[in-house]
C-alpha cells in the first residue's frame, strides 16, 4: 500500500507521559470472551479527554470487540463478558451497580453502516432525548445537534423528509447529530467511513477535527491514512495464534500517532503501517 | 444474442440443448401457475352462476328457514362470524404479538425451555382444526360451562389461530434490522423502548399481513365449529358474547345436506358471499402492507 513518507500525520502536541494525560477511560487488562472464547487478550490503554485515540489492526484482532466494550454494547450478545477492568473517570464501568443504560447515554456510538432509523430527519434527532426524558424545547435541541453534525444547512428545510432519503455521507452524519443529541461525553466510531465514498469521508474527518473541541472520541478504522490524519494517539492491535491454533487479538502497541507512524517500537506495527503486513 | 455471433469458427458457441431445457421449464412453471389459476376461476364461475338468482338483498336480510328455502337468509350467520371474527382478533392478536416479541427480542434461544416452546408452535400450526374444536367443547365450553356461546367459539378459534398468527409476527420483527435495535439502544433507550418505538413499528405491515390472513384462515372453518355443537339453525343474530350462535361456513354446511334443490342455490351464494368477506379481508391486508410500505 503506502510506504512511510506517503502518509500525511496529523501532529498535534498531545502529552506522552501517562501522568500528565487527562483520562476518561483506563483499561486495565481487559480481556473479552464470547462463551469460553477469549476474542481481546490483556489489553491495557489510557483513553485521554478531548483527544482522539485511533484503533488500527487486521481484521479479525478484536478491536471493535473492544471498541464495543466502552459503551457495554456486547453485553447484548449472549455469553459475552470480561475480564479485567475499564474505568469511566473513577467508576468501573463493569461495576455491579452499574446500569448500562445509563452508560450507553454518556458514551455514544456511531456504527459501521449508517442506520438512521425509518423516520422523519427531525424524529431521528429528537429520539436520543425523548427516550431519556429530556423535556427541554426540542427544536433547539435538533437544530444545535444537526449544527454540529455539520448537517443543519443541508437539512433545515426537510425536516420531516424520512432520514433514508438522505446519501450515505448524510446518513452518517445525521447518525452522529442523533449520538450527540443525548449530550454524551465520548463517542465510539466502528469503521464510520468504511460504507462512505471519499468526499463524504473527508467531511466526516473534518468533522471529527471540530467534535474533537468538545468530545473524546474512539474511532476504529481499516484504513491507516484515516488514522493518521484525524488520531491523537493509535493503538495497534493484531491476532495471535496460541498453541492450541486458536486466535487471540492483543494489543501491541499504543502511542502518540506520530510516533506510531514514524518510530514505532514494536516490529509487527511497523510492518503493518508500511503494509508489509495485513 | 447477435452479440456472440462473430466469433463462430474460433469457439463452439453453438447451443448444446440448454435453450430447449430452459423452455421446457418455463413451460412448466407456467402451466403450475395455469393449473392453479383455472381451477380457482372454474370453482368461481361455477359458484356465481349457482348461487346467482338468490344474491339479493333477502339473502342477507333474512334469517335461515328449514322451511322456505326460496326466501331464507343468512343473516344470523354473517353476524355469528364477524362477532367470533371480531372477538378473536381481540383475544388472538395482541396475545400472538406479544409472544412473537418474548420469543424474538427476550427469550434465550440457548435455553432448553425456549427450544421446546419454539418447537411446539410450529406443531400446534399443524393440528387439524378438529382437534381444536374437542378441546374446545372438553375444556372452554363443558369443564369451564362456557356452552356453546360465541364466547366458546372465539376462544377456540383464537387457539387455533394463535400459532398462526405468532409465527408471522415473529418473521415479522425478524425482518427488521438489528442495525436499528443497535442504534436504538446505543442511545440509551431501554429494552422496551426500543421493541416499542421502533421494532413494532417497522414490522407493522409484516404483522398486520400475517394477522389479517389468520383470520381468513379463522373464518373459513367449519369443522372446529361442528365439533363444539353451534347450533345448525340459529334464528337470530348474536346479541352478546354469551349469546349461542352459528357461522357462514356452517350455515353453508347446513344447507347443502338438505336434499331440495333450493337449498343448493342458497348454499352456492352464502359461499358467494363468504368468499367476498374473505377478498375484502384480503384487500385490507394488502392496502395496509402498501400503505406502510411508502413510508420506508
Amino acid at each position: 500500500m503506502t510506504s512511510q513518507p506517503n502518509v500525511t500525520i496529523r501532529g498535534p502536541e498531545v502529552p506522552n507521559t501517562p501522568g500528565s494525560l487527562d483520562p476518561v477511560f483506563t483499561v486495565e487488562d481487559l480481556s473479552v470472551f464470547y462463551g469460553d472464547y477469549e476474542a481481546v487478550r490483556n489489553v491495557d490503554m489510557l483513553i485521554g479527554r478531548r483527544e482522539i485515540t485511533a484503533m488500527i489492526g487486521p481484521s479479525g484482532c478484536g478491536k471493535s470487540t473492544v471498541l464495543r466494550c466502552f459503551n457495554r454494547m456486547n453485553d447484548l450478545i449472549p455469553g459475552a463478558h470480561i475480564k479485567g477492568k475499564i474505568l469511566y473517570h473513577d467508576e468501573n464501568l463493569y461495576g455491579d451497580h452499574v446500569d448500562p443504560i445509563e452508560v450507553r447515554r454518556r458514551i455514544g456510538m456511531v456504527f459501521q453502516k449508517p442506520n438512521p432509523f425509518p423516520k422523519a430527519i427531525y424524529d431521528n434527532v429528537a429520539y436520543g432525548p425523548r427516550v431519556n426524558g429530556i423535556k427541554r424545547n426540542m427544536d433547539d435541541l435538533v437544530e444545535e445537534a444537526l449544527t454540529k453534525a455539520a448537517l443543519w444547512d443541508e437539512v433545515k428545510d426537510k425536516l420531516k423528509q424520512n432520514a433514508l432519503s438522505l446519501s450515505g455521507g448524510q446518513q452518517q452524519r445525521l447518525c452522529i447529530a442523533r449520538a450527540i443529541a443525548v449530550k454524551p461525553e465520548v463517542i465510539l466510531m466502528d469503521e464510520p467511513c468504511s460504507a462512505l465514498d471519499p468526499i463524504a469521508t473527508t467531511k466526516i474527518e473534518d468533522l471529527m477535527q471540530e467534535l474533537r473541541q468538545e468530545y473524546t472520541i474512539l474511532i476504529v478504522t481499516h484504513n491507516m491514512q484515516q488514522a493518521a490524519r484525524v488520531s491523537d494517539r493509535t493503538a495497534f492491535f493484531t491476532a495471535d495464534v496460541d498453541s492450541a491454533g486458536v486466535r487471540h487479538g492483543r494489543l501491541v502497541e499504543f502511542d502518540q500517532t506520530t510516533r506510531i507512524f514514524t518510530k514505532p517500537s514494536d516490529k509487527r506495527t511497523e510492518d503493518y503501517i508500511t503494509g508489509r503486513f495485513g | 444474442m447477435a452479440v456472440l455471433s462473430t466469433p463462430k469458427s474460433a469457439v463452439e458457441l453453438a447451443s448444446k440443448g440448454r435453450p430447449l431445457k430452459e423452455h421446457l421449464f418455463r413451460v412448466a412453471l407456467l402451466s403450475s401457475l395455469a393449473i392453479a389459476l383455472i381451477f380457482l376461476g372454474m370453482l368461481l364461475i361455477y359458484v356465481l352462476e349457482e348461487g346467482w338468482p338468490r344474491l339479493s338483498p333477502t339473502l342477507w336480510e333474512n334469517m335461515p328457514s328449514i322451511r322456505r328455502p326460496e326466501t331464507a337468509g343468512i343473516q344470523s350467520g354473517i353476524f355469528g362470524t364477524l362477532w367470533i371474527i371480531g372477538l378473536t382478533a381481540l383475544m388472538a392478536l395482541p396475545t400472538g404479538i406479544l409472544a412473537a416479541v418474548y420469543l424474538e427480542e427476550y427469550a434465550d434461544r440457548t435455553r432448553w425451555y425456549n427450544k421446546v416452546i419454539e418447537l411446539n408452535i410450529s406443531n400446534l400450526a399443524a393440528v387439524p382444526s378438529i382437534v381444536y374444536g374437542i378441546l374446545g367443547l372438553g375444556i372452554i365450553a363443558r369443564w369451564l360451562q362456557f356452552g356453546f356461546t360465541v364466547m366458546t367459539g372465539a376462544i377456540t378459534v383464537s387457539l387455533l389461530v394463535l400459532p398462526i398468527v405468532i409465527i408471522s409476527a415473529r418473521e415479522a420483527i425478524r425482518a427488521v434490522p438489528p442495525s436499528i435495535r443497535e442504534g436504538s439502544l446505543a442511545l440509551g433507550a431501554t429494552q422496551w423502548q426500543t421493541i416499542w418505538r421502533q421494532v413494532l413499528p417497522a414490522s407493522i405491515p409484516g404483522i398486520a399481513t400475517g394477522s389479517i390472513l389468520a383470520l381468513s384462515r379463522a373464518i373459513g372453518e367449519a369443522a372446529p365449529f361442528l365439533m363444539l355443537g353451534a347450533a345448525t339453525l340459529v334464528r337470530f343474530n348474536p346479541e352478546g358474547v354469551w349469546s349461542s350462535f352459528t357461522v357462514l361456513p356452517l350455515q353453508i354446511y347446513n344447507f347443502i345436506s338438505q336434499s331440495r334443490e333450493e337449498f343448493h342455490v342458497l348454499a352456492a351464494a352464502a359461499i358467494v358471499i363468504l368468499l367476498a368477506i374473505l377478498l375484502l379481508m384480503n384487500s385490507v391486508a394488502i392496502w395496509l402492507r402498501n400503505r406502510y410500505q411508502k413510508r420506508w
